[in-house]
């Protein structure tokens, strides 16, 4: 029987920031999850973890709405994330395994399309490429703007996935496995900067195979199957 | 939010541009290779021109549907793009630039194929290819919705352009039969006007369920 173990230090259930109630997920007839509970408070860090093919990735798939659970609900701020008065979608950045980014586009064009996308019309583009050109800077890839997203190396398109995290508002970040494929330094920028974003009061749910030094977690919640 | 959409996709399909030249050369070399095969004889031509033409198009649309949502769902940004905007716009744009850099490309070149086949030999006052022209452009937004649909709910489905054939060609028939049956009137010299407006409701039709329906589609294939 698989279930969700969770250690987490506060018992007091407050609906909060991101709430995941009864949920159970499958994936081709097999169970990943039953009736599971998850509360991602406001200000808080939750690392999630579990082998290969328990489940992460689908219950992280879940509570972005892209997955649909057999039953139970996703609620953000006392609504069900599809309710329209949500604004769950605005307020979310989801970043996945795959990067989302087009290869026949520049890193610049990358980024600003997600930005723009996000604000609709509310921009300022000087404003924005000075960003992205900032963001570029911390994570050592500067002045690779105009290149094709194609012709970076791995690490490199990795580090353009994370950019957006600096450019988009959002109130909650879910990140799929963000640690992979970084090098010390940026490791130590992306915790820092989720620490950050956790000051602000941002919720942040990752996974990740390795227990990740660099960051403090609040919250810790393990996929398993007996 | 639409507009945003949109330009990305022609700036996507600008650079990838290769892609999307195949299926207009094929349409020009199909047709092209009838006067060889058949006869160059003109009445002949001219007889068959619509038909082929059609087929043509119809054959050379169904060959462009390959890179309708593919490269976004293999590269993860249809999940993002269905995260940040409502389904039906991201199936909007998408059908929208489809049709301006696929369907819009054959009804321009139709001219330089309805030459070719001689589709106004014998007649100095009445211009077939405006005729030809025109059921083109009411038809291939058509193929391009419809098709719009197949291709998202097959998303998932390993090597999907067979089975996008054989599930919405049977729907395409209609669009062909009225398609080439408007030039054919022409030709006749009978009045077309009643095949057109069957493909003007075709793509009414069309326009109103086909990015809902491609919209929802595509919830279920990338769930």
């Amino acid at each position: 029987m698989p279930s969700l173990s969770s250690m987490s230090q506060s018992q007091d259930i407050h609906f909060d920031g991101l709430y995941a109630h009864e949920l159970t997920v499958s994936r081709s007839e097999h169970v990943l999850l039953e009736d599971a509970e998850l509360h991602l408070a406001p200000a808080t860090i939750t690392y999630l973890y579990g082998d290969n093919g328990t489940g992460k990735t689908s219950l992280m798939r879940c509570l972005t709405g892209l997955l649909q659970p057999d039953h139970g609900t996703v609620y953000w701020n006392e609504k069900p994330i599809n309710h329209p008065e949500s604004g769950y979608f605005q307020d979310l950045i989801f970043l996945a395994h795959s990067l989302s980014m087009k290869n026949e586009l520049t890193i610049a064009e990358n980024l600003t399309f997600y930005a723009q996308l996000r604000c609709g019309g509310s921009y300022n583009n000087k404003e924005l490429q000075a960003d992205i050109s900032q963001v570029l800077t911390d994570l050592g890839i500067d002045g690779l703007e105009g290149r094709m997203f194609a012709e970076l190396s791995a690490g490199q398109q990795h580090k353009v996935a994370l950019a957006r995290l600096m450019l988009e508002p959002a109130k909650i970040w879910l990140l799929d496995e963000p640690f992979v494929n970084l090098d010390q330094k940026t490791r130590r920028w992306l915790a820092a900067k989720t620490l950050e974003f956790k000051a602000q009061g941002g919720v942040v749910l990752f996974t990740s195979h390795h227990h990740i030094d660099e960051l403090p977690v609040d919250q810790k919640v393990g996929v398993e199957h007996e | 939010m639409i507009s945003t959409l949109l330009k990305r996709e022609l700036k996507v399909a600008r650079r990838n541009w290769i892609g999307l030249a195949i299926p207009l050369l094929f349409f020009i070399i199909v047709v092209s290779l009838f006067p060889f095969a058949v006869s160059p004889e003109a009445l002949m031509l001219q007889k068959l021109a619509p038909g082929v033409i059609w087929v043509a198009a119809l054959l050379s649309m169904l060959l462009s549907l390959e890179q309708f949502y593919r490269s976004d769902y293999q590269d993860g940004s249809l999940e993002q793009l269905l995260l940040m905007s409502s389904p039906t716009s991201v199936a909007i744009s998408k059908i929208f630039a489809h049709w301006l850099l696929t369907g819009l490309p054959l009804v321009i070149l139709s001219p330089l194929l309805g030459l070719l086949m001689q589709i106004n030999y014998g007649f100095e006052h009445i211009n077939h290819t405006w005729v030809l022209m025109l059921s083109l452009m009411l038809g291939t937004p058509t193929l391009c919705l419809l098709g719009a649909v197949g291709m998202s709910l097959t998303l998932a489905a390993n090597r999907n352009g067979l089975l996008v054939s054989i599930l919405i060609i049977p729907l395409y028939v209609p669009v062909l039969i009225f398609g080439a049956s408007t030039v054919t009137a022409s030709l006749e010299s009978l009045r077309y006007n009643g095949e057109l407006a069957i493909l003007g409701a075709f793509l009414m039709i069309a326009i109103v369920f086909a990015p809902f329906a491609s919209g929802r589609a595509l919830k279920i294939s990338v769930g």
